[in-house]
């Protein structure tokens, strides 16, 4: 018997045996990294080489080229055109994605199933099944990527600014669906109960309690979306919907990199100056929530509503915020004009038709097996590259992007730091972000067809175009979570002594990594979504396939493609929670 | 100890006219407070009257906006970062919310404990492959919870994460150890508990204790000096025994 401080005698001291090394968590970290090799063989690492050194001399005139801009009068008065013709298409296209989300959130919740269908059948509540059919439903429409939505309507409205702003509302438009159903789930119950009780219905007992309630996370994931809008309005462009997107695609064809230049500019200001703003007005919120993959709010819990809302309510940047929303919608809808007589023509209902009988039944028999297994490993391994890559450029880019981290009074920097430090913190913290929002404002493709001037076409290319613009946006979510880190335990490390370098691999980053896993973890399923932006430019894969199919007007090719592909979707999203869950519960 | 002429003992801490101001709110003002080697002092008062802060700026985690702090003969303010480092590894300090890293295992919270004379290296080896099991496991049988030292730490009650910070700071082997509310989150059971084991460490080993304390009950069973703070001042300053009822009466009065 050992007896301890306060007197009690604690049970004899056993040894606790030490934990193996390898458990579940160590299990997946080596599955990871086979993965990866295994994504690196299918990309052909060993049979032939990647560079081609050709190429070089294309890379420096391209890099030259952005000495020196095309600021004439005439090409600057396009590419302000093509600008707001983006931002445009986001707006609409987010005003639409919000009405649909909106909706879908209220009929993909559990708590208004529950109400209307309180019952239980063999033990089993009745509300359950309707309930996963429309969240399944909601997960189909987010797992057809934009350009493919855009594609479709291309096919059947033709060119119209309308197929842009519906390409981005719908999938946009299940996303937010599916979050704001679990915003208004984890809000507290109490006050929507009383309404039932005295007999409201269900809806509008919904309408006046909960939604009131989860107003503010909703709305900061709003502006969330809307970041994401002006990127996938950009992509949207190289199919030819217009803006900024088309016009670079175009010179980069005619390989007038000095046009391309004035472009990236005005592409960076759009993007940096609107991720300024929502990331402002979302750290005003005080919601932490800006993920939209499976399980995100449970990770970012979202705060209780009603406490809050009063005092938000006469913020400035959040009332501005609001006013300036409400003047950008109408103009944006005047300055694309969009034809909504196109939606119920007769043309576009009788092109649905078509397609429809064209599409069903499926037919996987066009392609045998092994060829689908193989299109659906490339696919994956490209994904997995991209998210490898990302995840580490983004592990080092993020800490430094991060306000708090080397700027003075910072995490590992004393407050007390002189005018050298001050100016060396701030200079890194700049080329970080920069780094960061060039790598994500470039559009996929865009990054695709650069990458093509030194590097053969391949699963190659297109995993480093889609890990180039995940890092953009892996990089700032992740700088965002080190900057909402709770400080203190590391104030408690400092204050025992510890170094710079202790505090970081003891502190910020273990309180960190749950974080970071979570939106690495949601950036890869995006990423293998992802994959037909890329297939676009014959990047392989199923994205390449259905983008072939789709030009080619086979609509049973494309339904079948489509099938396969979300099958995919639906294995990386178990595989992903089964991660997440190992690592949230040991 | 307290029978120790306090004349001839060390002193390891003291506040020189020392004030700090959040904004335009002085936190603490103008305290002067001497503490020597042994001592067992108690900060009470109530919510708001700068314990918290003064703790701080004990600790070097805070430096006064006016004053000087002193600490094992150093002035802090003059200290470079590693000079503070130096003085900090003699201090450890144990908070009201345990202010752990949550998703670590106990054993490397308890070993952060050492990363004041680890090397880097050895610190990033022993998150992966844990070193100075022993040492760990010694101090989390003497905190009471051995059975733990592989557990993750946020599986833990309250009570047991306040024993693994204890732990920690039984590896850090500190001359002085500072308490900022070590139990308020915790029931009275819990309090009592972690209260004597951290007057028993005081008292087995000679460390000074500073603890900052919401029940006067607890500060003058366990410590034997017990200062009153009031917005930012020294109220009274007295041996643990002579504080009676009117002293607290005064200290916690409403002003009008």
């Amino acid at each position: 018997m050992q007896k301890t401080l306060s007197g009690r005698t604690s049970a004899s001291p056993v040894a606790v045996p030490r934990p193996s090394l390898f458990n579940r968590k160590t299990g997946w970290v080596l599955l990871f990294i086979a993965g990866v090799i295994w994504a690196l063989l299918q990309a052909g690492l060993l049979q032939h080489d990647f560079v081609n050194p050709g190429g070089w001399e294309r890379v420096r005139r391209f890099l030259a080229a952005g000495l020196n801009p095309d600021l004439s009068p005439d090409f600057l008065r396009l590419t302000l055109d093509v600008t707001i013709t983006t931002l445009a298409f986001a707006v609409c296209g987010t005003f639409f994605s919000l009405i649909f989300g909106f909706v879908a959130g209220i009929f993909a919740s559990e708590v208004w199933w529950q109400s209307i269908l309180p019952g239980r059948v063999g033990g089993r509540s009745l509300y359950r099944a309707p309930w996963l059919a429309v969240r399944s439903v909601l997960a189909f429409l987010r797992a057809i990527h934009e350009i493919i939505w855009g594609l479709f309507f291309i096919s059947i409205i033709g060119l119209d600014p309308l197929s842009a702003v519906l390409a981005i509302a719908i999938p946009f438009g299940a996303v937010t669906g599916k979050v704001f159903s679990e915003i208004l789930d984890e809000m507290p119950r109490q006050p929507y109960l009383v309404l039932r009780n005295s007999g409201v219905p269900p809806t509008l007992a919904l309408t006046y309690t909960l939604v009131p309630q989860a107003f503010l996370d909703a709305l900061s994931y709003a502006f969330y979306r809307f970041e994401c809008s002006i990127r996938a309005a950009a992509v949207l462009g190289i199919i030819g919907a217009g803006g900024l997107g088309h016009e670079i695609f175009l010179s980069l064809q005619s390989l007038r990199y000095e046009q391309i230049w004035t472009l990236f500019l005005a592409l960076f200001a759009l993007n940096g100056l609107t991720d300024l703003w929502s990331g402002l007005l979302r750290r005003r919120l005080g919601a932490k929530l800006s993920c939209s993959g499976a399980d995100c709010v449970d990770i970012d819990s979202p705060m209780s509503g009603t406490a809050t809302l009063q005092l938000y309510r006469y913020d400035r940047v959040v009332r501005a915020s609001l006013i300036i929303a409400a003047l950008l919608i109408p103009f944006s809808f005047w300055y694309i004009q969009p034809n909504f007589g196109k939606l119920f023509s007769e043309r576009t209902l009788l092109h649905l038709g078509e397609v429809a009988r064209w599409a069903f039944p499926p037919d996987f028999s066009q392609l045998p097996l092994s060829e689908w297994l193989e299109l659906s490993a490339v696919t994956v391994a490209m994904s997995l590259l991209a998210i490898a890559g990302a995840g580490l450029l983004a592990l080092v880019l993020s800490f430094p992007s991060a306000h708090n981290f080397l700027l003075p009074g910072g995490l590992l920097v004393p407050s007390t730091a002189g005018l050298f430090h001050r100016t060396l913190g701030w200079a890194v913290l700049l080329i970080a972000r920069s780094i960061l929002l060039v790598a994500r404002s470039i559009p996929p493709p865009v990054w695709a067809l650069l990458f093509i001037f030194v590097l053969f076409p391949g699963i190659l290319p297109g995993a480093a175009a889609l890990g180039m613009y995940t890092l953009g946006i892996l990089g700032r979510l992740m700088a965002e979570v080190v900057e909402n880190l709770d400080d203190r335990p590391l104030t408690a490390l400092k204050a025992l002594g510890a170094r710079g370098g202790d505090i970081f691999t003891y502190g910020i980053l273990p309180l960190s990594s749950p974080r970071f896993l979570a939106y690495g973890l949601y950036r890869w399923e995006e990423a293998i979504r992802a994959t037909v932006v890329v297939g676009l430019v014959g990047a392989g894969g199923l994205g390449h396939l259905l983008t072939e199919q789709l030009s080619s007007f086979d609509y049973q090719g494309v339904f079948t493609t489509l099938i396969v592909f979300v099958t995919l979707i639906f294995l990386v999203d178990q595989i992903s929670a089964a991660v997440r869950r190992t690592f949230r519960e040991n | 100890m307290p029978d120790l002429p306090l004349e001839t003992s060390n002193i390891i801490f003291e506040l020189r006219n020392v004030t700090h101001q959040f904004g335009s709110l002085a936190a603490v003002r103008d305290v002067t407070l001497q503490i020597r080697a042994g001592e067992r002092v108690a900060l009470v008062g109530p919510s708001g009257a700068g314990k918290s802060t003064l703790i701080s700026l004990l600790n070097g985690t805070l430096s006064p906006s006016q004053g000087e702090v002193w600490v094992l003969g150093q002035h802090l303010a003059r200290l470079s970062p590693r000079g503070l480092r130096h003085v900090q590894r003699q201090i450890g300090t144990i908070y009201q919310q345990f202010h752990l890293v949550n998703n670590l295992r106990v054993i490397h919270n308890v070993n952060a404990g050492h990363l004041g004379r680890w090397t880097f290296l050895k610190g990033v080896i022993s998150l992966a492959w844990p070193l100075d099991v022993d040492t760990a496991a010694k101090a989390l049988a003497q905190v009471g919870i051995p059975e733990k030292i592989y557990e993750r730490t946020d599986r833990l009650s309250g009570g047991q994460q306040q024993r693994v910070a204890i732990a920690r700071v039984l590896v850090q082997q500190p001359q002085a150890i500072l308490a900022d509310e070590p139990v308020s989150s915790l029931d009275p059971e819990r309090s009592r508990e972690i209260m004597s084991l951290l007057r028993d460490l005081s008292q087995t080993t000679g460390k000074t204790l500073v603890v900052s304390l919401h029940d006067i009950d607890l500060a003058r069973s366990h410590c034997d000096r017990i200062v009153g703070l009031r917005e930012g001042q020294v109220v009274f300053d007295r041996p643990a025994d002579e504080v009676n009822e009117t002293f607290i009466r005064a200290l916690y009065k409403i002003t009008a």
